[in-house]
């Protein structure tokens, strides 16, 4: 490859030249409109309202939008609640994940095929939210945590994911943790899981953000705001334009300089404080995702 | 290796190919067998026992509930079987056929103008020679993806702002006049499309461009031998190579045409642009949970779901026909 490099016309050059400014123009229409809210999070609130959407450096410097967004009880609260939900949520998803995959993986089990079509079924078959509805309230989870923790507790996709992965877990290895006198919860957790580490990172991260993300069944299930993830207040505020969100339950003079904090500026900070935990987790993502699509490929 | 594939040929020996008189012998063992298959696959079952109770009561028991789909709701049970009177309901209401309208529609849209755009990507990212640039990009562009659509409506209100949004800067550089795409009955739709592209093409590429490295060097040196230039090798060794995958892809789309993404659709509607992007999911939303005609919209939903149901198994018999993948 790099000696087709000496090769290169000029014309392959040109061609070359635009295949990557139209990929650079790309990074920049995904990057700066993220930019372009911190710019105007991070900005003196009285400049911000001059501001406009092409710009990335803040314009004079204040923290002020992110020591309100701190102290506001509505978004604290949030943050507080989408944590709960996210990490419950992701542990029980996982375990819980990886147990019935690996049933699901030894090619004897008895009622394999039907616990199979069963769960095929449910990716087909979907009666939707009405439905979801009434079993919640049937089973009194309506305005709990617990609905929201539960809403696809196992995912049918990262089921077949991992069944596919604990099928190639050799043999061997089974048999020889059963001749030591390993039993089959011993072989599970001590010889299995270990072994699968880097599927179940992928499943992790593919359920943490599932579930930061989540909105829609809060909306549903949800009917306490103090109960609400951030993802909520956030929508609230910033989709639906409700200002009382963010500053109805308290007086907004009582900050100091509050009456001059630009709403855009706030906003533009709860869009950013609801993404971090994403970017924070996100080289994670990379290094996991990538790889786990890209080495299958890579071996052929 | 070797022995899980022996191991994977004996069982569908024993399932499939055995005549059938072996098989009746086998029924016949069946009892005896449960037994000791109990004593050892016993500790599987408590290992599955949660995500199976999961599947049960919240895959399967929302089914069974569906059945107010077909009864009339009363306070004090028990609830009156209609049949299909809400669904002739459904199918006579004008309202109804614009949601189904608006659903194809976008869904149409997204079908021609988001689907190919990862393609383009995946093409132009295999181009790139120096790692470390392609590696810069990819980061960057795959982000989207893990953003929730409510943190997307906001960024895109917010670009997309008549007053101070990047969009209207950049149009009003040309000399046009600012326009409140939010807002604007005639935009809102082309704005589904583009924030779905801004959210999906990097990350979705990503599929294309495994099945691009996994195509045989050879091709490419055999073509570069012939004299082939860069759009001759894309033209007849890159897109042969990944037709497969495009072909799957493409399939899997069309399967979930009914849907248009309910949680993209409720972030960017609002009172002015409603009727545009109505779609199957926010009426359903709209009538049952908020106005409580639980009846019609469990019908609504369900009417949706078989139509998916189809859809989606159609979609993998013709994936599975032309690929030999299916979509599972």
């Amino acid at each position: 490859m790099s000696g087709s490099n000496i090769r290169r016309t000029p014309l392959e050059r040109i061609e070359y030249a635009i295949i990557v400014s139209t990929l650079l123009l790309l990074v920049v229409i995904t990057v700066q409109p993220i930019l372009n809210l911190l710019a105007v999070s991070l900005s003196d609130p009285k400049q911000v309202p001059g501001m406009g959407g092409l710009t990335v450096v803040p314009r004079g410097f204040s923290l002020d939008v992110w020591s309100l967004l701190i102290q506001n009880p509505n978004v604290l609260r949030g943050l507080g609640n989408s944590a709960f939900i996210t990490i419950v949520g992701t542990l029980l998803s996982v375990i819980f994940t990886a147990m019935m995959a690996w049933g699901l993986s030894r090619p004897k089990l008895p009622g394999r095929r039907i616990l199979f079509v069963m769960v095929l079924i449910t990716i087909v078959f979907e009666p939707g939210m009405i439905p979801d509805f009434f079993v919640n309230k049937r089973l009194g989870l309506i305005n709990t945590y617990w609905s929201l923790i539960f809403f696809k507790l196992v995912n049918a996709w990262y089921l077949i994911i991992l069944i596919r992965f604990f099928e190639e877990v050799p043999e061997e290895l089974l048999e020889a943790a059963e001749l030591d006198g390993a039993n089959a919860f011993q072989i599970f957790f001590k010889v299995v899981l270990p072994l699968a580490k880097p599927a179940l990172a992928t499943i992790t991260l593919f359920y943490l953000v599932f579930r930061w993300n989540e909105f829609f069944r809060a909306m549903l299930y949800l009917n306490d705001q103090s109960m609400w993830p951030l993802q909520l207040v956030l929508r609230q505020f910033v989709v639906e334009g409700d200002k009382l969100a963010m500053v109805g339950v308290q007086n907004m003079n009582n900050y100091t300089g509050a009456s001059q904090i630009d709403m855009r500026a706030l906003k533009a900070g709860i869009i950013l404080l609801t993404i971090a935990p994403v970017l924070l987790i996100y080289p994670l993502i990379l290094k996991f995702f990538t790889k786990g699509t890209m080495s299958g490929a890579l071996k052929g | 290796m070797d022995t899980s594939a022996e191991q994977r040929a004996k069982d569908l020996g024993a399932s499939g190919n055995v005549p059938k008189i072996a098989r009746d012998q086998h029924a016949g063992l069946l009892a005896g067998k449960l037994v000791l298959g109990l004593r050892k696959w016993w500790p599987y079952y408590v290992m599955m026992a949660p995500g199976i109770i999961f599947f049960l009561v919240l895959h399967y028991y929302p089914i069974w509930e569906a059945k107010i789909a077909f009864e009339q709701l009363r306070i004090i049970p028990p609830n009156i079987w209609v049949g299909l009177k809400h669904f002739q309901t459904l199918l006579a209401s004008p309202i109804f056929y614009q949601v189904l309208l608006n659903t194809l529609i976008i869904s149409g849209m997204k079908l021609i103008f988001v689907f190919p755009v990862p393609i383009m990507v995946a093409l132009m990212l295999n181009e790139v020679r120096g790692g470390s640039l392609r590696k810069f990009i990819q980061s960057a562009i795959y982000l989207p993806h893990f953003l929730s659509w409510v943190v997307i409506a906001g960024i895109f209100i917010a670009a997309l702002s008549p007053s101070d949004g990047a969009v209207n800067q950049i149009t009003g550089f040309f000399g046009m006049a600012p326009v409140s795409y939010m807002t604007d009955s005639g935009s809102i739709r082309w704005v589904l499309v583009f924030s779905e592209i801004w959210r999906s093409a990097g990350w979705d590429s990503l599929l294309y461009l495994a099945a691009i490295i996994a195509i045989d060097q050879q091709l490419y040196d055999a073509a570069e031998m012939d004299g082939a230039n860069r759009w001759q090798k894309i033209l007849h060794v890159t897109i042969p190579g990944i037709t497969p995958t495009i072909a799957t892809i493409f399939i899997l789309n069309a399967g979930m045409f009914l849907s248009a993404d309910l949680n993209q659709v409720i972030n960017f509607q609002n009172d002015v642009v409603r009727s545009q992007i109505d779609i199957v999911d926010t009426y359903v939303y709209r009538i049952g949970l908020q106005t409580g005609e639980y009846s019609l919209a469990t019908a609504a939903g369900l009417f949706k779901a078989v139509m998916g149901m189809i859809l989606i198994l159609m979609a993998h018999l013709v994936s599975k026909r032309l690929t030999g993948k299916g979509v599972w």
